[in-house]
């Protein structure tokens, strides 16, 4: 038993070891000059600590694998670095790409890593906008390390990369929102502050939820390519299906696409992309129909306003349900059957928002259906759960005055025997 | 020959007739008392009565428990009320029985002749709260679910029996389907048949040895005593005061209705507020209040050590009240039942502000 103790306290400090135990880099020749030299260096400039969390390095590659050289030279600067064919001291911004590539391009190399891993980056790169403008020697746009970081590189899944989904959007804005820096490209630079404020940041950055998308999810990771107008809903649609597969049938497609407009973008705008309320079918206020049908409303008009109605409607509908059900409840009636109605109710009114993208009137009004039915059986319930009440308080109220008759009636009885049982006795 | 005659020849009716017209109550200062038995009967009537009625649509087991209740509730004619009287009875029925057994108490009704039946009475008693506990579980909802749990848990802390007390009742090591179909079991029948049969012995007893009247009044001389004859004065008496009862359940059925609350989860956390029935609080809030040690013993431990042994005692009261069997009062054993009183109402009330 002892021993079992002993093992089991042996065991627990071991998990503790090995948990903390992490791929310790190697300690050559560069890491040992460049970590005096780093003493010396200003905060900002300073290899270490950073470098020694480097991914590359803790898979067990060296300085040398970058940028050449001899890492077992040491106390010998000039056999390390100057006198080494290999050695290529810093790479420049134009060699790079083909530098990471030449492992990360490589299936063979890279398998060992992971057998799921990519390998297409570099070749993804060059259709990118960043890469093309390589190609065109600027200089200036983003390559490998501006987003993944240059020494101290961490894995995409690590929360600390810049790369890491919730990181993304500040990585991107710190070229994409410098207006000095990119003047000379002649694109806007409020795409952040626009996303900031969007139903898209505010899942991804407040609410941490990382299935929001950030800017690579619509624009591609290392092919980042603005997406052309014909297929903007293309990119929303991998989220948004039947949103998406709704419009494709609409009638509407193909106009917009005639015209040039931006689809789902026409509406709902791209970066800024607000929680969408019903107020986008009020021709009166906030109707982004109006964009376009301004002058001509028509037939466009006629069609908001239907769905506008249909769908204030159903809310009223709702509501009025909630609030009978509600009241019986509070008044102690078993109601819990009526929130299936009313679940399913807003449930429609869900699909019903989505079924707008058909501009179908038929459809939407199908789609509708159930949820008017629903919030009918909901009110229906609501009121003869109240009805029963009333009932019941009625009934309490004869039954009542029924026993209490009988009671004084058993009472006048009662005595009248003991009256007559005295006047025996006397 | 009437029907009367032809009964009278096979039934001997004559002589119940004559017994009842024999029959005959002291009446004093105490009499109020006497109709806190047949408010027990009453009330007792009600629950076999609503209550077999509610086992024409109850179906027991982890998937229909529930909804069965809330079928009864929402969609059978009448079965909300048919519920709420058989819940609020149950409550009322607990209530007068505690209160029937103080007042035999304090009236040192179970000294001789009357042994045996404050014995049956105590038997009852106990079978009511098995009613009570066995009952709370039936409706399958998250409270009743986590108060039985908790009640088997301390069953379980039982010394030496614990373990086997804790598997019969919840039929494993937790409670489950296997338990609800037990206690429904336990709840219809077991328990039913058991206290049919006593409450018969116990209703032939006072018959038998007609009502006792307190020690005081017993040295009062026989002329000087007054009485009421059982039949009619005292019978319609009784009726109207389970017509008064009566009333009163409609109301409360009516004005507080039981929530059935949300189904029975295994996997749910246990919700806030999980406690048990009003008559079994005062033991509840004295097993929260003990210290986890006290001395060498669990303090769990102890206190239902302690509640047996309290039980024990009052349960042979009769053996140990010496004074009670010479037709005196005893103080020692009045004091207890005062403080006992005082205790419970105190624990009661502390355990639902907590």
């Amino acid at each position: 038993m002892r021993n079992l103790q002993l093992l089991g306290v042996i065991l627990f400090f071991m998990g503790f070891l090995l948990a903390e135990q992490q791929p310790i880099p190697k300690e050559d020749a560069c890491i040992r000059c460049h970590k005096e030299m780093d003493e010396e260096q200003e905060e900002g400039q300073k290899l270490f600590p950073d470098i020694l969390n480097d991914i590359h390095l803790k898979r067990g590659l060296s300085c040398a694998d970058c940028h050449g050289g001899d890492p077992e030279a040491f106390d010998d600067e000039d056999k390390a670095m100057w006198d080494n064919e290999s050695f290529s001291g810093e790479v420049s911004r134009t060699d790079e790409i083909a530098m990471c590539g030449s492992c990360h391009s490589d299936p063979r190399f890279m398998r060992q890593y992971s057998t799921a891993i990519r390998t297409d980056q570099v070749k993804q790169y060059w259709t990118s906008k960043h890469g093309m403008e390589l190609k065109r020697g600027n200089k200036k746009v983003a390559i490998c390390t501006d987003c993944h970081g240059v020494h101290g590189i961490l894995s995409v899944e690590d929360p600390r990369s810049p790369v890491y989904d919730m990181n993304v959007p500040s990585t991107c804005s710190n070229c994409h929102s410098n207006s000095d820096y990119m003047a000379e490209f002649g694109i806007p630079t409020d795409q952040y502050y626009k996303y900031r404020k969007s139903v898209h940041g505010e899942a991804l950055l407040d609410n941490n939820d990382v299935g929001a998308p950030a800017c690579n999810d619509c624009h591609g990771n290392h092919g980042a390519i603005p997406p052309d107008v014909s297929h903007i809903s293309d990119i929303c649609g991998t989220c948004h299906v039947n949103n998406d597969q709704l419009f494709q049938e609409s009638h509407l497609k193909p106009i917009f696409v005639k015209r040039g407009f931006g689809q789902c973008e026409a509406c709902h705008g791209n970066h800024e992309v607000l929680k969408p309320n019903d107020d986008f079918l009020n021709w009166e206020h906030g109707s982004v129909c109006v964009q376009c049908h301004e002058d001509k409303g028509g037939e466009a008009k006629i069609m908001a306003d239907h769905f506008y109605t249909l769908l204030d409607s159903l809310k009223g509908q709702i509501a009025i349900a909630n609030s009978f059900v509600e009241k019986a409840d509070q008044k102690g009636m078993e109601v819990s059957d009526l929130l299936f109605p009313l679940e399913e109710a807003h449930k429609v009114l869900i699909q019903t928002r989505t079924s707008i993208h058909s501009f179908n009137k038929d459809y939407v009004e199908e789609i509708a259906k159930p949820g008017f039915e629903a919030t009918k059986t909901a009110i229906e319930g609501g009121k003869a759960a109240l009805a029963e009440f009333d009932f019941r308080r009625k009934g309490l109220f004869i039954s009542s005055l029924i026993i209490t008759f009988l009671a004084l009636a058993l009472y006048l009885k009662i005595k009248d025997i003991d009256r007559k049982q005295s006047k025996d006795k006397s | 020959m009437g029907i009367y005659e032809s009964l009278n020849e096979r039934l001997y009716l004559d002589k119940i007739v004559e017994f009842s017209k024999k029959k005959k109550v002291p009446v004093f200062y105490g009499t109020i008392w006497y109709y806190l038995g047949g408010v027990s009967l009453f009330l007792f009537i009600t629950q076999v009565v609503s209550g077999v009625l509610l086992l024409l649509y109850y179906q027991p087991g982890v998937a229909t428990a529930f909804e069965s209740v809330r079928f009864i509730v929402s969609k059978v004619e009448f079965g909300w009320l048919i519920r709420e009287i058989h819940s609020w009875s149950a409550n009322l029925f607990i209530f007068f029985v505690f209160l029937h057994m103080f007042t035999v108490f304090f009236a040192k009704a179970y000294r001789k002749p009357r042994e045996l039946t404050w014995f049956s009475g105590m038997l009852l008693l106990f079978l009511a709260l098995g009613f009570g506990f066995s009952g709370y579980l039936l409706p399958w909802n998250e409270l009743a679910f986590f108060a039985t749990k908790v009640g088997s848990d301390i069953a379980g802390s039982i010394p030496v029996v614990g373990d086997f007390l804790l598997r019969l009742l919840r039929g494993g090591d937790e409670v489950s389907g296997a338990t609800l179909s037990r206690f429904f079991g336990i709840h219809v029948a077991i328990i039913p048949a058991v206290f049919t049969v006593l409450l018969g012995i116990h209703l032939v007893l006072v018959q038998v040895q007609g009502m006792s009247i307190p020690p005081e009044l017993e040295k009062v001389p026989e002329e000087d005593r007054r009485y009421m004859p059982f039949f009619p004065n005292f019978a319609l008496r009784d009726v109207l005061t389970w017509l008064i009862i009566l009333n009163v359940v409609a109301l409360l059925a009516v004005f507080f209705p039981w929530e059935l609350g949300v189904k029975a989860d295994f996997l749910a956390p246990a919700p806030p507020g999980v406690k048990p029935e009003w008559y079994f609080m005062f033991m509840y809030q004295t097993l929260r209040l003990i210290p986890a040690h006290v001395w060498f013993i669990e303090g769990e431990l102890l206190g239902i050590l302690t509640f047996m042994l309290g039980g024990l005692i009052w349960f042979f009261v009769p053996l140990l009240d010496k004074k009670a069997k010479v037709g005196e009062r005893s103080k020692f054993w009045n004091w207890f039942g005062i403080i006992l009183i005082i205790y419970m109402i105190t624990m009661t009330i502390w355990g639902y502000l907590v």
